[in-house]
């Protein structure tokens, strides 16, 4: 909204801009964007794929300076970084800008870097739309080297686009065949993608791009087998094609410090006044084990003891299971708490192992509420176990 | 057969709405995608190359006509109008959508079926001899037993998150058709000296990346103490096993560290305290159980039909030799359906197929097929004097391919048309060998051959237990395939031995060409199986059939 202040409404620019240029080539489409007042502050966004390098040759001999912003997924083929590098030196680009997700949103949403598999969309949401969001922040207009011939979604593309009231988008390219872009890399001498040559006509992600067959869209590779077409940084029929992105800046209330107790009943704060001891410590009457606490070290030594806490590093650590139960048949009578990443669908399986209670963070408490947990506070019914040993 | 009581139905009644609501917590974000991969994972559902894969059980590979109908239906309705029967006594299905699969677990509810525990690092579906309750060379039907520890594992609240994955195979009859050898756990029913049944307990076998062949545990457990005695391996297995690797997680890393000697002992300590937990109530449910698996009543007619067919049509007679096994009693066959016509994948059976097979099952079959783990469905209980009209159907539906246990009868994983860890491709490999196979018109006088083919080091195609074993590796960008010999799966497990440099694509159909005829010309009389030749002769005649320029260079030097 900002923008409009100073340059006028968005959408009234691009119909004007389209207007004027509607019979110019690339070239000049592109030289006018880089120069006219009305376009604002500009930046190249390029992959650094097959085709790019038409577009960053352009503004190699238009004006070195413009600012290039290369996204850097981090899931990009070793090629494409080797090109990147390649190109920018060769062209003398002097402000390539590498745009990567933030740390502490890879490492809340993707820590394994599997999200790509599971849901294509938020992977795309987070290494690519979001990081991209911000960097374009300063600016007022993007180019970009789509062409109408990509495929159904592009075919009604023009020069200048109104995205979402917010920034021109300029697509230089958009009225070019395959065969102007092959012509433009030749009479240029420009070098090519080392996977071109492999069989891979459109480059993205290593894992959602795939060879293309002769005679296929040469976007046929990109999210092969999904109902895909655009990664979310583009229109759709003129609406912004956005995977989910959690929320995830930093709370504005404050977290209360204290872990959540959760039991049958309910959540409730911890009401042990008792500090847990390591387990060395003799006469203590709440004793703190590892995961890899050897139970059996215990043997004699819980009269006394009034309260054990098992440490669950991970959730799919499952020793502490076994651990609890040894304890029960050792004979621990005492309040057993399970304490660490447990989630609310084991719960069932906690209480049948022995634990009382089970202690969890204050963010995974707001993440599964206790209408999760109760969910599962059914576990004395359908039980195989009870049923095999006559205990129900 | 067994049929669901009403607490395993409203189990898995209830298991199906949890894993509803575990769909929707994911999508409404209460789940993150780390916490949600092991829950779907108890319920079957993987991930894979193209799309969500649905890993059906069929525990101890035992199903009834409408259970088969059932499947069929969810390949129509939810998938590509077909499934996969894996070597786990299992079906997948490659196209399921998220959204569809609670519905799907429910559509299996409803035949009592499911999902549960097929994938995960959990107790897996239990499998068992395929010619279970019908083998002459029997000495008790393993199925009760594997069913009592489906119950026992099914949501055990201690090992939902063990270490890794843990399978548990059983048989019932000295001859081993369940390759327990190369499971974590391998039952074997016996009697003791005076009569009483009970297990011969093996350990710590698998496949994979570093095969393994299980070592005895217990000589004999009795019957009684089966569920105390597996939980308590469990019990030090989900302590002991190491969490630092996945590739050194399962429990046979864990024996070969510690030795066979320590696991024994702290098993045996965890067993004497575990045997108290049990009151008698699994024995009494056993007993139920046991009712249940009853053989059915086989009432004796003339057999005259199945001699006159046999003498007077070769293809049925073909048929009849190769594919029917003998049954404890005279006058059935145990009848196997290869699922391996040649140039097709093998496992694969279209919904209408599957319709066939139930068909037949209910007519001519007491009501029950078993699936095996190598790939094939099998009828258990059929009177030979309805062995030609099974023909003549099987026939009509493309099922009567005449190669159980042929080379053309080859095991293979999905392979990389399928699956996201494979480093080559399987299936392929498997349809040139079969296709080549046929046109030579050998596959007859060579007789029992097991081919087996993994695409990747994780060995799911127990290519270290074929006779002839094959592994497509990635070297460097190209399919390479390498050979082992002389491996076998049966109670005398054998894990092969690497022939030596791989092959490529191109080349690896042409070597075992080689290596067959090589047997046939090393073979005493028809009757010496390629296992016994190599067994006989050692690896080198047929090394140097697979390398023929170096064994001239051999003769050259000599």
């Amino acid at each position: 909204m900002q923008h409009d202040t100073i340059l006028g409404p968005v959408a009234a620019r691009a119909e004007a801009l389209n207007d004027g240029y509607r019979n110019h080539a690339a070239i000049a489409v592109l030289r006018r964007a880089l120069s006219d007042p009305a376009v604002g502050r500009i930046a190249l966004v390029s992959s650094f794929g097959a085709e790019s390098v038409v577009l960053l040759h352009m503004i190699s001999v238009l004006d070195r300076s413009t600012p290039v912003l290369f996204i850097d997924t981090q899931m990009l083929f070793a090629e494409t970084l080797a090109y990147q590098a390649e190109v920018a030196a060769q062209l003398g680009l002097s402000d390539v800008r590498t745009i990567r997700a933030r740390p502490e949103a890879l490492a809340a949403h993707d820590p394994d870097r599997l999200l790509h598999k599971a849901d294509t969309d938020a992977c795309c949401a987070l290494r690519k739309t979001e990081p991209l969001e911000r960097a374009l922040e300063p600016f007022d207009a993007w180019i970009t080297g789509r062409k109408r011939f990509q495929g159904q979604t592009r075919s009604h593309l023009d020069f200048f686009e109104n995205e979402g009231d917010k920034r021109l988008k300029v697509n230089p390219l958009a009225h070019w065949r395959p065969d102007d872009v092959q012509d433009y890399m030749i009479n240029n001498r420009l070098p090519r993608h080392p996977l071109v040559a492999k069989g891979y006509p459109s480059i993205g992600c290593a894992p959602c791009t795939s060879r293309v067959k002769d005679g296929e869209d040469p976007r046929a590779g990109r999210w092969r087998g999904q109902d895909k077409e655009e990664c979310g940084i583009h229109f759709v029929d003129g609406k912004l094609v956005r995977g989910p992105v959690a929320d995830d800046r930093p709370q504005e209330h404050k977290e209360p410090p204290m872990n959540v107790i959760v039991t049958d009943t309910g959540f409730a704060a911890d009401d042990r006044g008792e500090e847990f001891q390591p387990p060395e410590e003799t006469g203590a009457a709440a004793l703190d084990l590892g995961s890899d606490a050897d139970v059996s070290a215990l043997i004699g030594r819980l009269e006394g003891v009034e309260a054990i806490r098992i440490a669950f590093p991970a959730f799919s650590d499952g020793r502490g299971f076994t651990m609890a139960r040894r304890l029960r048949m050792m004979g621990f009578t005492g309040r057993l708490r399970a304490a660490g990443h447990v989630i609310a669908d084991q719960y069932a399986m906690a209480r049948r192992a022995g634990f009382d209670e089970v202690e969890i963070t204050p963010e995974l408490a707001r993440r599964q509420p206790w209408e999760q947990w109760q969910a599962r506070a059914d576990w004395r019914a359908h039980d195989y176990q009870s049923r095999l040993r006559g205990a129900g | 057969m067994y049929d669901y009581s009403e607490f395993d139905d409203a189990y898995v009644r209830g298991r199906v709405e949890q894993f509803r609501a575990q769909v929707e917590r994911r999508l409404d974000g209460s789940l993150t995608e780390e916490e949600f991969r092991p829950l779907r994972l108890m319920n079957g559902l993987y991930l894979q190359l193209h799309a969500y894969m649905l890993r059906v059980a069929i525990p101890y590979g035992t199903l009834n006509s409408g259970q088969m109908r059932q499947l069929a239906h969810i390949a129509d309705r939810w998938d590509k109008g077909y499934g996969h029967f894996t070597t786990r006594q299992n079906i997948q299905y490659n196209w399921p959508k998220l959204r569809d699969v609670p519905d799907i677990l429910e559509a299996l509810a409803d035949v009592g079926m499911h999902a549960i525990q097929t994938s995960g690092n959990t107790v897996r579906n239990v499998t068992a001899d395929h010619f279970a309750g019908a083998s002459a060379d029997e000495v008790a039907d393993p199925r009760p037993y594997a069913e009592l520890l489906r119950q026992w594992s099914t949501d055990h609240p201690e090992f939902q998150f063990l270490p890794r994955k843990f399978k548990i195979g059983v048989t019932g009859a000295p001859n081993d058709r369940a390759v327990i050898r190369s499971h974590d756990i391998g039952l074997e029913v016996r009697r003791d000296g005076a009569g009483a049944l009970g297990f011969r307990v093996f350990v710590g076998g698998g496949l994979g990346r570093t095969p393994m062949v299980a070592q005895e545990l217990a000589a004999f457990i009795p019957e009684r103490d089966l569920l105390p005695y597996v939980e308590a391996i469990l019990s030090v297995y989900n302590l002991l096993g190491r969490r630092d690797n996945k590739y050194k997680a399962r429990i046979k890393i864990a024996v070969h560290e510690h030795g066979i000697d320590t696991i024994r002992a702290l098993v045996n300590e965890a067993f004497a305290e575990r045997r108290a937990l049990f009151s008698g109530a699994d024995q009494a449910l056993l007993t139920d159980i046991r009712a249940q698996f009853k053989r059915p009543d086989l009432s004796p007619r003339d057999i005259a039909p199945f001699v006159a067919a046999r003498d007077a049509d070769p293809v049925f007679r073909a048929w009849a030799d190769t594919n029917l096994a003998a049954h404890a009693d005279a006058g059935h066959a145990i009848v196997t359906i290869s699922l391996k016509p040649q140039g097709a994948t093998p496992g694969d059976a279209t919904a209408a197929q599957m319709r066939v097979m139930a068909d037949l099952a209910e007519r001519y079959g007491h009501d029950e097929l078993r699936i095996s783990h190598e790939q094939n469905v099998i009828l258990s209980h059929v009177h030979r004097a309805d062995l030609p009209a099974v023909h003549a159907a099987l026939k009509q539906a493309g099922l009567a391919t005449a190669n159980v246990g042929l080379v053309s009868d080859i095991i293979a994983c999905p392979g990389m048309d399928y699956c996201s860890l494979a480093t080559a491709r399987s299936i392929p490999i498997a349809q040139e060998i079969a296709t080549r196979f046929e046109e030579l018109k050998l596959e007859h006088e060579v007789g029992p051959l097991k081919i087996k083919i993994s695409g990747c080091i994780n060995a799911c195609g127990h290519h270290h237990v074929g006779h002839i074993g094959i592994l497509g590796l990635d070297r460097a960008g190209v399919e390479n395939y390498q050979v082992t010999l002389g491996g076998d799966g049966s109670e005398t497990t054998v894990i092969g031995q690497r022939a030596g440099p791989g092959f490529s694509a191109d080349e690896i159909v042409p070597a075992v060409e080689r290596l067959v005829l090589a047997y046939l010309d090393l073979r005493e009389d028809a009757g010496e199986t390629f296992l016994q030749v190599f067994r006989r002769l050692g690896a080198q005649p047929f090394k140097d059939a697979l390398y023929p320029e170096q064994a001239q260079r051999r003769r050259d030097a000599a």
